[in-house]
């Protein structure tokens, strides 16, 4: 435990690539115990981050403090403190459960560690499957391997990547109290990357959103999510309706058709609501769509633009564990 | 926009076959053509592919380009005394054959880092150098699988093998030194590539001119003066030298030390210019 309370803090942090400024002067601090959360679009330099701050690639610019070490003067005792889990599951598919708990004890120069192996393969259920070749399991239980390798030297701090990336909603949902149930349990702060907006709003305590390399906003997600304060109402009547009819409502904002429909920013949807059924009692509204503040609509009004496609992406992500896994049989 | 851009931008009519037949050869020209471009995007591939059959007529060829007939003779007939040119060439094919062991550790390093493992080895405390010595260590390990092989071989083809235990055990550490040192170099040259390519085509390039320019597959007395320069520090020589005279001759001599001494330096060298480039530009991913 450092003196400062931070699991994790930097100043400043850079990564240049030759002319592409990968990260951009980022200031970090996340305090122990917590799960903060870095959600941006695919190349926003979220996976450079980690890699800084676990001595994987050399930081050109800043400063960089992990579990109370200097990332770079002090790299071998930054290992010794933190975990890891890859986005795309990365386990020696020719070892079992247990030889890849064994060669991780080796990795982190472990003497004491087959208990507390026990333990994690019984609170991740793996007890039965501990002498199967990894490349037996399936994608859940891989990805529980993964994170029992990441706690077994009972790191300060776990950076998890992606960690739910091309699983499906099931497994996602499992990962996420997992993810919790770890971060309670064990006491480790994790720092997760994510782009999706749900996963960061379930799981973080601190948000930093990031675009180009760069920290656009920071918070936790209610914090952030206020900083939109409208909300949007969408409705569709089935009588004609003048914009300057919606636009009377005390608390309407602003009014933008959208083929049949009508889209309605309003100071708060709770407020305008009963207006607006008032207002438009003889028109027949078919169909009202109310939508609160998220994460996503912090990530627009910052930005101006959405923070991914995130269907399509996923689908990329699923060929490539696929071929991964062909290609290590 | 226009209605005519519109059209201009739709797709083009795909034109299959007008007998609706599902043909293949455009799916072998396809495929052909991908072989073609990967293999000659990678410089170090088409050089090593012009250059080797040249190597082969300098290295090979220049044994006996210069070498009277009758020296042949006498030498496959005659020599060495009663044990046949298998005797002779055995602990010649041991030597070399632990100069492509450094291969295989090769390419198991270039498989971590494309599946990610080499992070996941990094991530932890544990230097590049940790990495590179214990892969070139395996490697080395690895090759020593074949002695017993080869040496068993020998004895079906009736090569009488006389060394003394403690003439063996110099004739194995030696090959594991050699081992070892060309796993080092080995795994030092591709320490920086990705590409699955690179391990065979440096195997190819450093072992037939090793192989030939040394005493490992006929004696050093018949070649030309320039590949007998070659011979002079190759440390494949020193190796086979060493286990003739113990296996094939039954002699632990003088020039066995000294045998050892190259070896050993051939290792720690390789060792050291390897642990200093491999921290440096050992690759992640």
């Amino acid at each position: 435990m450092t003196a400062n309370g931070l699991a994790i803090s930097a100043k400043g942090l850079t990564k240049q690539y030759g002319k592409l400024v990968a990260v951009d002067h980022v200031d970090l601090s996340v305090p122990h115990g917590t799960i903060f959360g870095l959600l941006g679009p695919n190349g926003a330099g979220k996976t450079t981050i980690i890699k800084l701050l676990t001595g994987l690639s050399d930081i050109t610019e800043g400063t960089a403090t992990v579990a109370g070490y200097d990332v770079r003067r002090d790299p071998m005792h930054v290992k010794q403190r933190v975990g890891w889990v890859a986005a795309e599951v990365i386990l020696d598919d020719d070892l079992s459960g247990w030889e890849n708990l064994w060669l991780q004890a080796k990795l982190q120069d472990l003497t004491d560690w087959k208990e507390r192996a026990n333990q994690l393969l019984r609170y991740f259920e793996l007890t039965d499957r501990r002498k199967d070749k990894v490349g037996a399991y399936s994608t859940g239980m891989r990805k529980k391997m993964e994170i029992a390798l990441a706690l077994l030297h009972q790191p300060e701090v776990i950076f998890m990547d992606e960690p739910t990336i091309g699983l499906d909603a099931n497994v996602r949902r499992m990962l996420w109290e997992l993810i919790t149930g770890v971060n309670r349990q064990f006491g480790v702060t994790v720092l997760l990357t994510s782009h999706y907006i749900e996963e960061a709003d379930y799981l973080c305590d601190h948000v930093a959103i990031i675009d180009r390399g760069k920290f656009v906003a920071t918070g936790t997600p209610s914090e952030l999510k206020s900083r939109v304060r409208e909300d949007y109402i969408e409705l569709e009547t089935s009588e004609g309706v003048t914009s300057a009819k919606l636009e009377a409502v005390l608390g309407v904002t602003n009014v933008r058709q959208q083929g049949s429909a009508w889209v309605l920013r309003v100071t708060s949807a709770e407020e305008v609501l009963p207006r607006l059924f008032q207002a438009l009692r003889t028109d027949g509204i078919r169909r009202i769509n109310v939508e609160k503040p998220s994460l996503e609509s912090v990530f627009i009004d910052i930005t101006g633009k959405k923070i991914d496609q995130a269907g399509s992406d996923v689908q990329d992500y699923r060929k490539f564990y696929v071929n991964m896994r062909r290609a290590r049989r | 926009m226009s209605a005519a851009t519109q059209t201009a931008m739709l797709p083009a009519t795909i034109v299959q076959r007008p007998d609706g037949r599902v043909g293949q050869l455009s799916q072998f020209y396809g495929l052909y053509t991908r072989e073609l471009v990967r293999t000659f995007r990678n410089p170090f591939v088409i050089v090593i592919t012009l250059v080797q059959p040249f190597m082969w007529l300098a290295f090979f060829g220049g044994i006996f380009s210069t070498l009277p007939t009758s020296e042949l003779d006498s030498f496959l007939l005659h020599a060495p005394p009663g044990t046949g040119y298998v005797a002779f060439l055995l602990p010649g094919v041991l030597s070399t054959g632990m100069l492509s062991i450094g291969m295989f550790g090769a390419m198991s390093t270039i498989q971590d880092k494309r599946f990610g493992f080499m992070k996941r080895i990094l991530i932890t405390p544990t230097s590049k150098a940790t990495v590179y010595l214990s892969k070139a260590l395996g490697s080395a390990t690895r090759g020593l699988v074949q002695i017993p092989v080869m040496v068993a071989a020998a004895l079906a083809f009736g090569v009488d093998l006389r060394g003394s235990p403690l003439g063996w055990a110099a004739a194995i550490v030696g090959l594991v030194l050699l081992g070892f040192g060309f796993s080092a170099l080995f795994l030092a040259i591709t320490a920086g590539s990705t590409d699955w390519q690179t391990p065979g085509v440096v195997a190819n390039f450093i072992t037939m001119p090793l192989m030939f320019a040394s005493g490992a597959m006929f004696p050093t007395t018949i070649y030309p003066g320039w590949m007998k320069a070659i011979a002079e520090v190759n440390p494949v020589g020193y190796s086979a030298d060493l286990a003739r005279s113990v296996i094939t001759y039954g002699q632990f001599t003088g020039s066995c030390v000294t045998d050892l001494g190259v070896l050993a330096l051939f290792a720690a060298l390789m060792m050291g210019i390897g642990t200093v480039l491999a921290s440096k530009y050992l690759k992640v991913e």
